[in-house]
């Protein structure tokens, strides 16, 4: 008995070869929707308000600070923006683990 | 937009109330302040309060808190006394006093003093719930 070769059994059996053009494709979300974009930007962000802070921090040991709230609360916005930029770094990160432990 | 608009807006309110403290620590340490006749007496200071309205909140009515947006002075003619000894009285031996009332200073001390722990509060809220929100579904 004659056996076949695999190239006659693709297309006859129904085994098509894959169609590259079906497959989704990420849609090209531009420079400013990406993820290590929105990261760098939430960091400059972050640094700027440190910044502040910081500048506060100086005035208020030179005497120079009118208002000691203003301090305190650029103080909070810093720690707020630092726990928030760590909290979406610590969510990315997981999800990364979460697709490389991923059994292929 | 800050990210944090709430911080922003009590930050303003605690600095109108702080500048109305201001005021009022300037008429109360002003109390005994005299004048002579011709001259104006010390003119009590009120600040005028004044909403700010923001482009930045969503939505857009919401405001951006207040400022103090100008002192207004008292009345100039004061408390006419009548104290001959005074070096500045006139040949009818009349001074001029600051036309306030201790009591009612006071009364605004209060009033600012609370609306600043207000504002402090609202800060110290918003911090925990935005850190609330910052630890959703956290370790």
């Amino acid at each position: 008995m004659a056996i076949p070769g695999i190239g006659q059994m693709v297309g006859a059996a129904g085994l098509n070869p894959i169609d590259t053009k079906s497959v989704a494709k990420p849609k090209n979300t531009g420079a400013e929707g990406d993820f290590g974009n929105i990261v760098v930007n939430a960091l400059q962000g972050l640094e700027a308000l440190q910044d502040k802070s910081d500048g506060l921090a100086i005035k208020a040991a030179t005497g120079d600070l009118s208002d000691v709230h203003d301090y305190t609360i650029a103080a909070t916005e810093a720690t707020l923006a630092t726990e928030f930029t760590v909290a979406v770094r610590n969510r990315a990160v997981e999800a990364f683990n979460e697709i490389m432990r991923m059994q292929i | 937009m800050a990210i944090f608009p709430v911080l922003h807006t009590s930050g303003s309110g605690l600095r109108t109330h702080r500048i109305w403290m201001d005021a009022i620590a300037d008429n109360i340490a002003n109390i005994n302040t005299v004048r002579p006749f011709d001259d104006d007496a010390f003119q009590a200071r009120f600040i005028v309060a004044q909403a700010v309205r923001s482009d930045n909140q969503d939505p857009p009515g919401v405001g951006g808190g207040s400022r103090a947006a100008a002192v207004l002075f008292g009345d100039a003619e004061g408390r006419i006394r009548y104290e001959p000894d005074h070096p500045y009285a006139n040949e009818q031996g009349l001074v001029r006093y600051p036309d306030m009332d201790l009591g009612d200073q006071m009364t605004q001390l209060l009033m600012a003093q609370r609306a600043y722990q207000m504002n402090l509060a609202v800060v110290d809220r918003a911090r925990d719930t935005y850190m609330q929100a910052i630890r959703i579904n956290g370790r």
